[in-house]
């Protein structure tokens, strides 16, 4: 089959790799219909996520058709439509029992790496390092799909792929980030980040009540997609006035949002070019893993007593966090991959009732072979990129 | 210096010591083992210990290196226990398809499908 692989940093190529098969009674092999590029895979394109190796299929947001499935799985017919959560989850474990299926304790066979990053073992992702366990991912015609008696979900009515793509995880992720914020109606949230991502947490956002919420980015067109499409009520474009702290305070009588989200990650931008310089160079001589300067606004900006919400993806260690304002303002933080799994059906229910319709993040659309160019034009934000789906 | 490996699992004691002694019947030798219920409803906590380290630098840098080290492969032992007796399954990537194995995690596969001579190799 031919599959999108990473070969190196700023390098992906279009190969033929072997075919899947079931490697367990619990496996199924789905056909992929779509498949898209996260932002999340612009870490492992930039080469800032470690574990890596050449070869490696990329890709952790697919849907498609199921054409094997293993003995173990009962619940799966040969035909059936999926879409597959990115986290691999075993259904059984404690974790996975309380919903915390992105710490799956069973699903990481490279459970040991991930203990040393992180303390403890996380679950297996598809196409995403090999602390998150070495599987291949969906970007490819086929894919193996471990424990697929839990993970994929059936799409039994006639909404299209882009509709429902989606909930494999930037929108559950976008949802979640919301969610984290205990919205009750009439908050302040502030959402830094108009990416995939970020664009899903704001109209969460607006879902969940929320009175305002105030979209920050350094693209207007971004910018643009935030309020005309997902609902945010005041914008920032912090390439224009690099002071977001201090303008999120005007826009809030000087009170500050009530939550802030963090839809950025590791390889955050700041306005101030020193801050941003020093960031840079310290995380090209691996001095620091994580640029910080989108959590840092965030925690400085979030109204004393507010909650700080982490969806943006963050691999190891960041320098300059602002311990003082997120103890004596006594801040919530709260953070995670997503536990798709606990999210997939509800918010697919939003999407046959008309709440919303994903598809409105999707601006480039290329078959799989096209998927190098897909990297490129989605990291250098050219032609107003927000979201590449790609069709094997 | 003595060395411990623990894991947790989702079971009442009684259940995960007889799947245990079945898998050790397998196994033939095994280290001393104990088993404890986890507060609330975590299960049952399972307590593997092995033998001291090699006291030198160079024996140390080895045992780690070859995958030799008793305390990595009692990890692996556990927590392949871990997987069956809750999911049934070993979990196996393209990266590691024997699944958990200290020896694996130093030398990855790329994550791609396996060729049936791999999938044989790796007992799949």
């Amino acid at each position: 089959m031919r599959a999108n692989v990473w070969s190196g940093r700023n390098g992906v190529q279009v190969e033929n790799v072997p075919d899947p098969t079931l490697l367990n009674d619990r496996d199924a092999i789905v056909k992929i219909s779509s498949t898209a590029i996260c932002g999340s895979d612009l870490h492992l394109y930039d080469g800032y996520v470690p574990t890596m190796k050449r070869g490696d299929i990329l890709g952790h947001e697919f849907m498609g058709e199921v054409v094997e499935t293993g003995r173990g799985v009962d619940n799966l017919a040969v035909g059936d439509r999926v879409v597959v959560p990115f986290p691999i989850a075993c259904g059984n474990c404690w974790s996975c029992k309380h919903e915390l299926y992105s710490v799956c304790e069973n699903s990481n066979p490279n459970a040991g790496i991930a203990e040393k990053m992180f303390g403890h073992p996380t679950a297996g992702i598809f196409g995403y390092s090999h602390i998150t366990g070495g599987y291949a991912g969906g970007q490819a015609e086929y894919a193996r799909v471990p424990y697929a008696d839990v993970g994929p979900f059936k799409i039994e009515d006639d909404l299209t792929d882009e509709q429902v793509l989606f909930l494999s995880d930037i929108f559950p992720t976008g949802y979640m980030g919301a969610e984290f914020c205990q919205i009750t109606g009439g908050e302040t949230i502030a959402v830094f980040g108009a990416g995939p991502v970020g664009q899903f947490a704001i109209a969460s956002a607006v879902m969940l009540g929320a009175e305002r919420v105030i979209a920050i980015d350094e693209y207007d067109y971004r910018l643009q997609m935030a309020t005309a499409r997902a609902g945010a009520t005041d914008a920032i474009n912090f390439s224009e006035n690099a002071d977001v702290v201090e303008q999120l305070k005007e826009l809030t009588g000087g009170r500050g949002p009530d939550a802030v989200i963090d839809a950025v990650g590791m390889e955050a931008v700041s306005g101030h070019g020193v801050v941003h310089a020093v960031d840079r160079v310290k995380q090209a001589a691996r001095i620091e893993s994580d640029r910080g300067a989108a959590l840092r606004d965030a925690i400085m900006a979030c109204r004393p007593g507010g909650i700080v919400s982490v969806i943006g993806v963050y691999g190891g260690l960041m320098d300059k966090f602002p311990t003082g304002a997120f103890m004596n303002k006594g801040l919530t933080l709260r953070s995670g991959q997503c536990h798709v799994q606990r999210y997939i059906k509800p918010l697919y229910e939003r999407i046959r009732k008309g709440d919303i319709d994903p598809s409105f993040v999707v601006t480039h659309r290329l078959e799989l072979g096209h998927a190098p160019d897909g990297y490129e034009t989605f990291k250098h934000k050219q032609d107003n990129c927000v979201k590449v789906v790609l069709k094997p | 210096m003595r060395r411990v490996a623990t894991i947790t699992v989702l079971g009442a004691r009684e259940e995960v010591q007889r799947l245990w002694r079945e898998l050790a019947a397998e196994r033939g030798a095994d280290p001393p083992v104990s088993f404890m219920t986890a507060p609330g409803d975590r299960g049952t906590e399972i307590r593997v210990e092995v033998p001291d380290a090699p006291s030198n630098a160079v024996g140390q840098a080895v045992t780690k290196l070859s995958g030799s080290d008793p305390l990595a492969k009692a990890k692996d032992e556990l927590r392949r226990f871990k997987q069956l007796f809750e999911t049934g399954v070993i979990a196996r990537s393209d990266g590691t398809p024997e699944g958990h194995a200290v020896e694996r995690q130093l030398k990855q596969r790329p994550a791609q499908p396996l060729e049936q001579p791999e999938r044989e190799k790796a007992g799949v």
